[in-house]
Order: structure tokens, then C-alpha cells, then sequence
């Protein structure tokens, strides 16, 4: 190292350096925050040496480390702040009951629900196991540390193609392998801490091949009176740190999130993937819950990115106060852990309460009852100064203002024009349409996902109404969105719905912004809920390239645009840069979790075909848009216009069918989405067991445009023959009425030719089998 | 101190899912001419004490928790 | 003695993580439940939570991962039970008073040797195993169940032989086996006792395969219960269907969307029959 010199051991028993960047040359500088891995740039280490010599004294490595934890991209969001400030932030909605770790909205009088969703992108890539259920173990305890009670994982997965040969750069693993592993992952801690995972979804593209995207939602249900907040209440509050023993796993997660993935990253970076440990967490939930519920802490935050060193200053300082940690106090898994790696150390499944101190040893008893450890660490003292003590010495003092108001960047953005009907690469397609149906309804990212959702248990808590997969038992098709019912006594439910397409967002950043929340908003109609709020997840590549974050800016845009004109709420959300490995970024991936009111979730609707005889319609405009959509990629066409969202049709759209809807006029509902009315059609007989006789003549359009455009803002809708005129009456937005259910094959005709004729057990076939054979 | 390396194996016959699978994903990552792919779980047990009471201690560890008669079958060697 | 009277221990360890729909069944059924600590029927707690299982009507040993499942599912759990807590179940068991065991609850009643339970109240090692199931995965999939009991168990004394239930599973090591030279015998054994109380069927109700028999279970068997009739064991959930509206395709039959769960009966069928003792 070059830099040794300028680390000064202080004469302590333990290990402990001053880093004397005072006299620091700039080269060194940069040497100093790569070796001592802190992933800041020059201008921040010349802003840390400005604040120490303001101060009048070197940083010790405790507190240089814990500056580079707080300025990372992942915890203070430096590239992408501005642009969230100017778009999301300023979304008002009456029923945001907090904006905490997780969002929480009004569920009912008494009660509010929680929502989050955040990546653990960096850390799948290279241990997927780990990351993977690692990143279900973060997103439980952000949703916990509201007092919320976890009621339902969502994962939203992105992988590179599992369907041919991939060419892998060095140190990158199959896609297939990383699936393989993730699915595994999230299945083992999912399943174990006992909470339904319930929705989610898996996407196939080359651009992930490098960059995998590992999305973890999670939501939650709290009484409106044991809503926590993230802070201490004031000086006399005690820290006690409750979970895990803390260790070496995870020293240095977010740094590493928040650079690009290398060669080497697999070497440098096992030591910043932690490790799940399912079986503390699952007590975690309970203690943690109970003590809450007793009413007998002031604040509760969990312990992610970044470990004690954000955990203790961003509750101090939400409340209005310092604190004084004595660091040797806590539990460790090994011994010789120098005290910054206590500080940043991320070790899984630890929550942080702040309690008065009377109150402290009814805490104790009732966590040692569930055999999980808490121990008082430090305490909330006057002021907005953190200090930390290690066997008596002090070996950090920070103002809380300088370590928690990290950089914030104006960074250069380009906006990309974007792909119109004019850029249009019309592909060449097989010549009949039973072989294109076919072919979509085989491809991994239109296939069934029943490979991956069997091995999660979706019905633990007994709660999850509509399923991920819905009709004709072991015959089932897809659901459009799950139904959770929270409460014992209530018929009250929550729907949830995932809408995301990186193809849309890669060709116009804009309009596939909107389309994950046009999509979010089909899926949760199509079950009988009122779009409600939305947490989102923005996975991006290098913000430092300007068409990075151009893509950024627009997609945000076009998000949030929709979010206000539907009056949807979006009181949390995440941001995930630098998903760009030597291979390149990975699409543009804007992961919107969709969340819906069910007045009763008794008139719930599902995607499976009834009733013989009932007549189909189809709501809404069928548009000639073929950009980033099933048919351009599988069968190889290029560029064209991305579809559009006509915001204020959606609204109204959604307001009529909701009202067919609760005057039961509706029997099954199915959104447009991927591979257009074709294959929404043919997932409904698969569920139903039963097919269906179309005619396309009552559509103004090609038979190809008809069948396979993605045009937004669509359903097809299966309407109770007894009440077709009534709902005629009450669609008031364009419905055309495109044949009826009935019969053992999908048959489609323009008139009087036949379009394409599918027995619906061979429909079943092509679309249940693919992923189990690839991924066996 | 003594460690107890307790292999704990399937008893002949019983079908083994994890090593099918486990065959069946090397595959899958292009490994060739694998015949069979057999799990087996070994605990190392550290103990104070000497190396015939470590070894009756082992062996009782097997009977109470460790191993299920019906379907497993256990050694405990001392090292 | 009515409903409310009826106490049931919930009980549960790290891991155990199906208790509150278990709670919620027979809550809604009118019963007393109580979700218990296993350290609170040892004394291992504040003095104001401690517990005694002598109290109690019923037992009700939920799923999950209790203890992470790690070593073998539900052994660790069991070991616990037998180690210090031996005698009370013994004594509780042989009270004849119930004990409901599903999914985890199920390995480990076979694991502590409550079921079968051939010899005695309670073997000194186990006599069956809950193995992994033979697509080597965890299974989360709705299943058919065919009633089979004659009418010892009373679990399901309310629910006529030969009749259909669509109660949905989720576990990774549901395959009853017995030791293979033993098998035949053991199987005839289970038959002869009433010990088989569900098998898993097609929708046509004919024994079937995978996908129809998630696991790979002798005989299809999905669930069992000692030679008295008061200790059952079961892979799948029925505290998951208690109300019709959970079940996987009550959209499809929704008529009678306000109707009882198929799983409902079996938790009826065991209030009913400790009120009708007491």
C-alpha cells in the first residue's frame, strides 16, 4: 500500500488508525478512499478534509469509514435526488400515514398498511443465494420497523436468457445457474420466516446477463396507533441492538452497490454479501412486534446499509438529538473485530429500539423469552453530536448535520429521442398465427412461472385469496394480481400487482415509465381493486453516463406524471444505479409494485374462463404499437412506436369496469400486456380449461395488429350473458365484443376465415412446460 | 479435546431428491459423465473429552437428534 | 362444557410460523386458543407467562421451520419435547385428549414418536419418516384429500369416509416412508388399525401421481393418526380453508363464496368431540 504512511496507529489496546489526510496529496487521496474501500471521489475527500480541518484534527478510521457509509449513492441517493424532488416527492395524497423506512397508507379507520420494494441487485450477482434471501431479510425489516406486521413478499426477478447459449465474460455466472440460485434463496428465508410470498414476476433479456436484478417487496399491515417512528424521542432514551451478533459479513455492502460490477468483484466483494439467518429473523418479527404492540418502546429502526454507523445517527437526528455509543458493548460473532468494522459491519437480521430506561428490562425478558439477543449499546443524549466510545476511548465524534447531509449531484443528463413508428424494423414472422401464438406463448418471459411460485409458499398465514395462479386445479393459469386479506375480522383486502417493461423504457423512457403504472393499475382493476399507491424500484446503469441518466430523468418522469394524474400515492421507493457490468447496462428497469383497495374481497375476479355461452369483450383502444414488444423481440424486429398512455381513458376506464365489476357483470378479467389479446386470451381458456370462438371483424385493424399489439389501457373481459346489456350500459370508454366462451379449442376467425385454431390443452402445453424443462 | 466426524447417510434404497438434483444441475452447467451424486451430511463435534467417551457420546447424539433409523443410517469416527 | 371453555395450546418455538391461522381456526370455531412459547410450559420465562400443558384441552402443534428444520424437519423440536417435557405429553396423550399435528407438526409428532405410534403411547425412536419429496422441491400446491378413516380418528368425525377435501400443502419433506424391509407390513398394519385418515387423490378421486400426490407418499398418504384416535398428523393445511373464499378457485364456484372451507369440519369435528366428553 502507498498509503500506509498516512495511517497513524493511536496507542490503544485495539486496532485503531487516524488517517492523516491533512497532508494528503490528491493522488493519495484517491489511493486512501480506494484502498481503505471507501468509493469516494476526490472532491468528497477534499469535503472531508475541509469539515476535519474546520474541526482541527485528522478523522479517525471509524469516522472516515462511516462518512464514506452515509455519502454512498445507496444511502443518500446523490445522483438521483434532484431529479426525485422535481417529479416524486412532491406527490400529495391524504392518505400517506408515513414516509418512514417503509411507506405506509390509510387501510381502513384503524389500520395502515406498509410498502416497500428495493434492490439487492449487486449482491445476487455474485453469491445469489445469499443476496437473494438477504435482500427478503432487509425488506421484512424495513416493513417491521413501522410496528408493521410482514404480511407478503413481491419479487420482481431479471435474469439473462435461460433459453440459448450465452457468451459469459470472465467471472460471470449462467443465467441459469443464477435463477437457479436466487429462486432457492428466496424460497429458503421466505418460506422459513413465514411470510407468503405473493407476488413478483421473472424477466428475460441479453442486458441482464452481466447486471441480474434481484427486486424485493414487501408489505405490511399495522393498527394505526402502533405506528412506529424511525427515531428516538428524546435525551434519557436508551439504544438496545436486538437480533443477530454482529461479524465481518457485509463490511462494505453499500459502497460496493454503488460502483459497477468488475471481473475481479467476486474476490473483492464476498465479504460484502452477508448471510441470511432465517431463524433468528422469524423470532426477530415476533419480539419485535410485541414489545411494540405493548407500547413499550419510542422508536424502532432496522439495521441495512451501512449497519450501526447509519442506523444510530439517522435516529438521533430525527429526533432531534445526539447519542453516546459505547462500542465494545456490542455482541460479536468473532472476536478482534476492529471497531469500524462494528460500525459499518451490515450482519443480517439486527433492528435498533429506543426505549426509556425504566422500561428497558421488561424489553430484555421478553426478547430472551424467543432466545434472541438485546443488549443495551448507548444512549440519546442533548445536542447533534454522535460519539462512540470503545473500551473507554473516544474514537469518533461527528456533527450529525455533516455525516448524514451527504453530496448531492446536478450530473449531466441527455435525453434520448424516442423510437417511432417511422425507425419501424418490421420482423419476419412464420407465416401462420398459430405458429407466432405458439412461439410467444413458449418464451420464458411470457411462459408460466409455476416452476418458481410452487416452490414459494404463497398461503402461509392463511390470508392470500386470489393466488399468484388461478382456475381449474393443476390446470391453473396466471393471475393478474394476488389478493391478501389482512385482517381476521375485516373483508377488506389488499391487491397486488407488479408493472414493469425495461423494452418500453429502453425504446421511449417516457412512455414506459407510464406504461408500469398503466400496467400496475390493469393488473389491480382486473381482480376487482382501486389503485391506491405505489412503491417503485428504478434499476439503472452508470448515472455518471448523461443517456443514463436522461433515461432516468424521463422514465421518472412519465412515472410520476401517471401517479398524479390517477391520484395514486408513492410514499416510499428505491433507487439502484451503476447496474452496468464490462457487458453494459442492463435495460433501463423501472419495477413498480402496484397496491389496490378490495372493498370485499368475496367479489373478487380472477383471469379463468366460466361459463360456456358468457360473451368476451375487449376494453379499450387496440392501437398499431409494436415497439419493445413479445412479437419485435422473439421474432426479431427493431425499433417502432412504444405505446402510449392516454392517462385520462385510463382513468376512466378503470372507474367503469370497477363499476361492471361490483354490479357482478364480469365473470373474468385479464389485462393486455405481453404478447397482446392473443396470448391474454389464450392464458384465459388455459385456467378455464375451456376455449373460446372469436371474431376479429368487429376490430378496425390487421388481423396481426389485433392480436399481438400491446397497446395499454386494455382488458378482455368475460361478461355474464344474463347481464350483457347492463354492461354495455356501463362501459362508457370503446369495448368491442369479440366472440364468446365455449368449446375445447381457442378458435379465432375475421369473418369467415379462420385466423388460427389451438386446442387449449396444446395452448396449456406450450405455455406450462418451458421453464420447468429449462430449468428442471 | 477430541472432534466426532458424524457422517450421517442414507440407509440403501431410500430414493436420495437432493443428489438427483444436485446431478441434474451439474449437468445443467455443462459437467459431464457424472454416474452419481450422493448427499451426504457430516456434523464435527468438538468435546472435552476422551476419544472412547466422545465416541459413545456421538453415537447417542445419533440416536436422539441426529439421525432417523427409518431412513438414515450413521458412523462416528474420532479424529 | 361449552366452546369457550375449550382451551387449545398453540404451540410454537423459533421457526414454528404457522400459529396465527392456526389460532384464527379455532378461534373462529368459538374456542379458547393460546399461542404458548415451548419455554413457557418449562418455566424458562417471566413468572407472569408461565404455562402449564396439563391446562389445556387440546394440543395443537402448528407448521413451519421450527428450528430452522436444520438436522431433519421437526427433529429439533421434538428433541426438546422429549427431553423435558416427556412425561406431561405422555400424560396428556394418554388423557385422550387431542393432538393435532399439521405439516411441521406432522414430522414432528412422528419424529417425537407419537405417530404411528405402533407400540405404546409414545416410541423411543421414530418409526416413520417425512422425507423429501421425490421432485426433490418444496411443494406449494392445492391438494385433493380423500377421507379414509372408518371412523377412529376424531378429527374427522364429522366428515363421511370416502368424501373429497381440497386442502392445499406447502412442505419440502412430506414422503411418508417406513423402513423399507418393514414397509408391507407396516402399511397392512396402518390399515388394519384406522390409522390412515387421508390419502391424496386426483380430481376424479382415484389414487394418481404427481402432480395430484405432491410428495411421493406411500400410498398416497397424507395423513394419520394413532392407534386411539386422538393424536393426528397431516401434511396438508386445513386451517388454510377454513372459509370457502381460500380456497384456490372459489371464483369459480362462487355461489356459496360465504360457505364453510373444506377444512373447517376437521377442526369442528374436534371441539365437538371434547365437549362431548367433558
Amino acid at each position: 500500500m502507498t498509503v500506509d504512511h498516512l495511517l497513524i496507529k493511536r496507542n490503544v489496546p485495539f486496532e485503531l488508525y487516524d488517517v492523516d489526510i491533512f497532508s494528503a496529496s490528491d493522488a493519495e487521496l484517491r489511493d486512501l478512499s480506494k484502498d481503505l474501500g471507501l468509493n469516494l471521489s476526490l472532491d468528497e475527500m477534499k469535503r472531508v478534509r475541509e469539515h476535519f480541518k474546520n474541526v482541527g484534527r485528522i478523522p479517525s478510521d471509524v469516522e472516515i469509514q462511516s462518512l464514506a457509509q452515509a455519502w454512498s449513492e445507496h444511502c443518500c441517493y446523490k445522483s438521483s435526488k434532484a431529479i426525485l424532488r422535481e417529479h416524486v416527492f412532491n406527490i400529495q395524497n391524504d392518505e400517506v400515514l408515513s414516509k418512514g423506512d417503509a411507506g405506509v397508507m390509510v387501510f381502513d379507520d384503524e389500520h395502515g398498511y406498509a410498502l416497500r420494494v428495493e434492490s439487492h441487485n449487486h449482491p445476487s450477482a455474485i453469491e445469489p443465494y445469499g443476496g437473494a434471501a438477504t435482500g427478503i431479510g432487509g425488506i421484512v425489516r424495513d416493513v417491521l420497523c413501522m410496528g408493521a406486521q410482514p404480511i407478503g413478499l413481491i419479487d420482481p426477478l431479471f435474469f439473462g436468457p435461460i433459453d440459448k447459449q450465452v457468451d459469459l465474460p470472465n467471472g460471470m455466472k449462467t443465467p441459469k445457474y443464477l435463477v437457479s440460485g436466487v429462486v432457492s434463496g428466496i424460497r429458503d428465508y421466505g418460506n422459513r420466516i413465514g411470510i407468503p410470498t405473493i407476488a413478483g414476476g421473472i424477466w428475460f433479456d441479453d442486458s441482464y446477463i452481466g447486471n441480474c436484478l434481484v427486486n424485493v417487496g414487501c408489505i405490511g399491515i399495522v393498527k394505526r396507533k402502533d405506528l412506529v417512528n424511525n427515531a428516538v424521542k428524546g435525551p434519557g432514551d436508551m439504544f438496545i441492538l436486538v437480533g443477530g451478533r454482529t461479524g465481518r459479513d457485509g463490511i462494505h455492502g453499500v459502497t460496493f452497490a454503488s460502483a459497477e460490477l468488475k471481473e475481479n468483484s467476486e474476490e473483492e466483494s464476498r465479504g460484502a454479501v452477508q448471510l441470511g439467518d432465517p431463524i433468528t429473523k422469524e423470532p426477530l418479527i415476533h419480539a419485535c412486534l410485541e414489545v411494540n404492540s405493548a407500547g413499550l418502546i419510542h422508536g424502532m429502526k432496522d439495521l441495512g446499509g451501512g449497519g450501526l454507523s447509519c442506523v444510530v445517527g439517522e435516529m438521533a437526528l430525527s429526533g432531534g438529538c445526539g447519542a453516546e455509543v459505547d462500542l465494545d458493548k456490542v455482541p460479536l460473532k468473532e472476536e478482534g473485530l476492529a471497531p469500524w468494522e462494528i460500525w459499518v459491519s451490515e450482519s443480517q437480521e439486527r433492528m435498533m429500539l429506543a426505549a426509556p430506561k425504566k422500561i428497558v428490562k421488561r424489553i430484555l425478558e421478553l426478547f430472551d423469552l424467543w432466545d434472541v439477543n438485546a443488549t443495551v449499546i448507548g444512549t440519546v443524549v442533548p445536542g447533534n453530536e454522535v460519539k462512540l466510545r470503545f473500551k473507554g476511548e473516544t474514537i469518533f465524534q461527528l456533527d450529525l448535520e455533516f455525516l448524514t447531509k451527504g453530496p448531492e449531484y446536478c450530473r449531466p443528463a441527455k435525453a434520448k429521442s424516442p423510437q417511432t413508428k417511422k425507425g419501424e424494423d418490421f420482423p419476419k414472422l412464420p407465416g401462420d398465427f398459430d405458429k407466432i401464438l405458439l412461439k410467444l406463448l413458449s418464451d420464458p418471459n411470457i411462459a408460466s412461472k409455476e416452476w418458481a411460485i410452487k416452490q414459494y409458499d404463497h398461503e402461509v398465514r392463511g390470508n392470500t385469496i386470489i393466488k399468484p395462479m388461478t382456475g381449474k386445479i393443476n390446470k391453473r393459469g396466471p393471475s393478474d394480481a394476488t389478493v391478501v386479506k389482512p385482517l381476521p375480522d375485516s373483508f377488506r383486502g389488499l391487491a397486488v400487482a407488479v408493472g414493469v417493461n425495461p423494452w418500453f423504457t429502453a425504446l421511449d423512457a417516457y412512455r414506459g415509465g407510464a406504461t408500469s403504472i398503466d400496467e400496475a393499475c390493469r393488473n389491480i382493476v382486473a381482480v376487482g381493486g382501486r389503485p391506491h399507491a405505489i412503491t417503485n424500484c428504478l434499476n439503472f446503469g452508470n448515472p455518471e453516463k448523461p443517456e443514463r441518466l436522461g433515461e432516468l430523468r424521463d422514465a421518472i418522469a412519465g412515472m410520476a406524471e401517471a401517479c398524479k394524474a390517477l391520484n395514486l400515492a408513492a410514499p416510499s421507493g428505491n433507487v439502484s444505479l451503476y447496474n452496468e457490468a464490462s457487458t453494459g447496462a442492463c435495460l433501463p428497469t423501472v419495477t413498480v409494485v402496484g397496491l389496490g383497495i378490495v372493498d370485499d374481497i368475496r367479489e373478487c375476479i380472477t383471469t379463468d374462463l366460466k361459463e360456456e355461452g358468457d360473451p368476451i369483450y375487449v376494453v379499450g383502444t387496440t392501437k398499431p404499437q409494436f415497439g419493445g414488444s413479445a412479437l419485435f423481440r422473439v421474432f426479431g424486429g427493431k425499433g417502432g412506436e412504444v405505446p402510449d398512455v392516454d392517462l385520462e381513458a385510463l382513468r376512466r376506464s378503470m372507474e367503469c369496469l370497477r363499476g361492471a365489476m361490483k354490479g357482478r357483470m364480469v365473470r373474468s378479467c385479464h389485462d393486455i400486456s405481453d404478447g397482446g389479446l392473443a396470448v391474454a386470451m389464450a392464458e384465459m381458456c388455459i385456467g378455464g380449461d375451456v376455449g373460446a370462438e372469436l371474431d376479429l371483424s368487429v376490430l378496425p385493424l390487421p388481423n396481426l395488429v389485433s392480436l399481438f399489439s400491446e397497446s395499454n389501457t386494455r382488458w378482455v373481459v368475460e361478461v355474464d350473458r344474463a347481464k350483457e346489456k347492463e354492461f354495455v350500459e356501463a362501459m362508457d370508454v370503446p369495448i368491442f365484443k369479440i366472440g364468446k366462451v365455449g368449446g375445447k379449442k381457442l378458435k379465432v376467425m375475421n369473418e369467415d376465415a379462420v385466423v388460427l385454431e389451438q386446442m387449449v390443452s396444446d395452448l396449456r402445453e406450450r405455455w406450462s412446460k418451458p421453464l420447468w424443462e429449462l430449468l428442471g | 479435546m477430541v472432534v466426532a466426524e458424524i457422517r450421517i447417510e442414507l440407509k440403501q434404497g431410500v430414493a436420495d431428491p437432493e443428489g438427483q438434483n444436485t446431478k441434474k444441475a451439474l449437468e445443467l452447467l455443462g459437467f459431464k459423465g457424472i454416474k452419481n451424486v450422493k448427499s451426504i451430511k457430516v456434523f464435527d463435534i468438538e468435546l472435552d473429552a476422551d476419544a472412547a467417551e466422545a465416541k459413545k457420546a456421538g453415537e447417542e447424539m445419533c440416536r436422539k437428534l441426529l439421525a432417523n433409523p427409518v431412513i438414515q443410517k450413521f458412523s462416528v469416527q474420532i479424529k | 362444557m361449552r366452546s369457550e371453555e375449550i382451551k387449545v395450546c398453540v404451540l410454537r418455538i423459533e421457526g414454528t410460523n404457522c400459529e396465527d391461522e392456526m389460532y384464527q381456526a379455532f378461534r373462529e370455531l368459538g374456542a379458547s386458543p393460546e399461542k404458548v412459547h415451548l419455554k413457557q410450559l418449562l418455566g424458562k420465562c417471566p413468572a407472569d407467562m408461565k404455562r402449564e400443558l396439563d391446562d389445556y384441552n387440546i394440543l395443537a402443534l402448528p407448521g413451519g421451520f421450527s428450528a430452522g428444520d436444520y438436522v431433519r424437519a421437526g427433529a429439533i423440536f421434538a428433541a426438546r419435547i422429549k427431553s423435558e417435557l416427556s412425561k406431561d405429553i405422555r400424560s396428556f396423550v394418554e388423557s385422550e385428549r387431542p393432538v393435532l399435528g399439521v405439516c411441521n407438526g406432522f414430522q414432528i409428532l412422528v419424529e417425537l414418536g407419537l405417530l404411528p405410534a405402533f407400540e405404546g403411547t409414545m416410541s423411543e425412536h421414530p418409526e416413520a419418516a417425512l422425507y423429501t419429496n421425490i421432485s426433490g422441491r418444496f411443494e406449494c400446491t392445492p391438494t385433493i384429500l380423500k377421507h379414509e378413516s372408518r371412523g377412529k380418528c376424531i378429527f374427522t368425525k364429522r366428515i363421511e369416509k370416502g368424501r373429497m377435501m381440497l386442502v392445499p400443502c406447502a412442505h419440502a419433506e412430506g414422503k411418508l416412508m417406513f423402513a423399507k424391509e418393514k414397509e408391507e407390513k407396516l402399511l397392512a398394519k396402518l390399515e388394519e388399525n384406522d390409522q390412515i385418515v387421508f390419502r391424496y387423490v386426483d380430481e376424479d378421486g382415484e389414487y394418481a401421481g404427481y402432480p395430484w400426490c405432491p410428495n411421493g407418499s406411500l400410498s398416497n398418504i397424507a395423513g394419520i393418526c394413532n392407534p386411539a384416535g386422538n393424536v393426528m398428523g397431516m401434511m396438508p393445511h386445513p386451517e388454510r380453508v377454513v372459509h370457502r373464499y381460500t380456497h384456490p378457485d372459489f371464483t369459480r364456484t362462487a355461489a356459496d363464496v360465504n360457505g364453510a372451507g373444506d377444512g373447517k369440519a376437521i377442526f369442528e369435528s374436534v371441539i365437538e368431540s371434547v365437549k362431548r366428553k367433558a
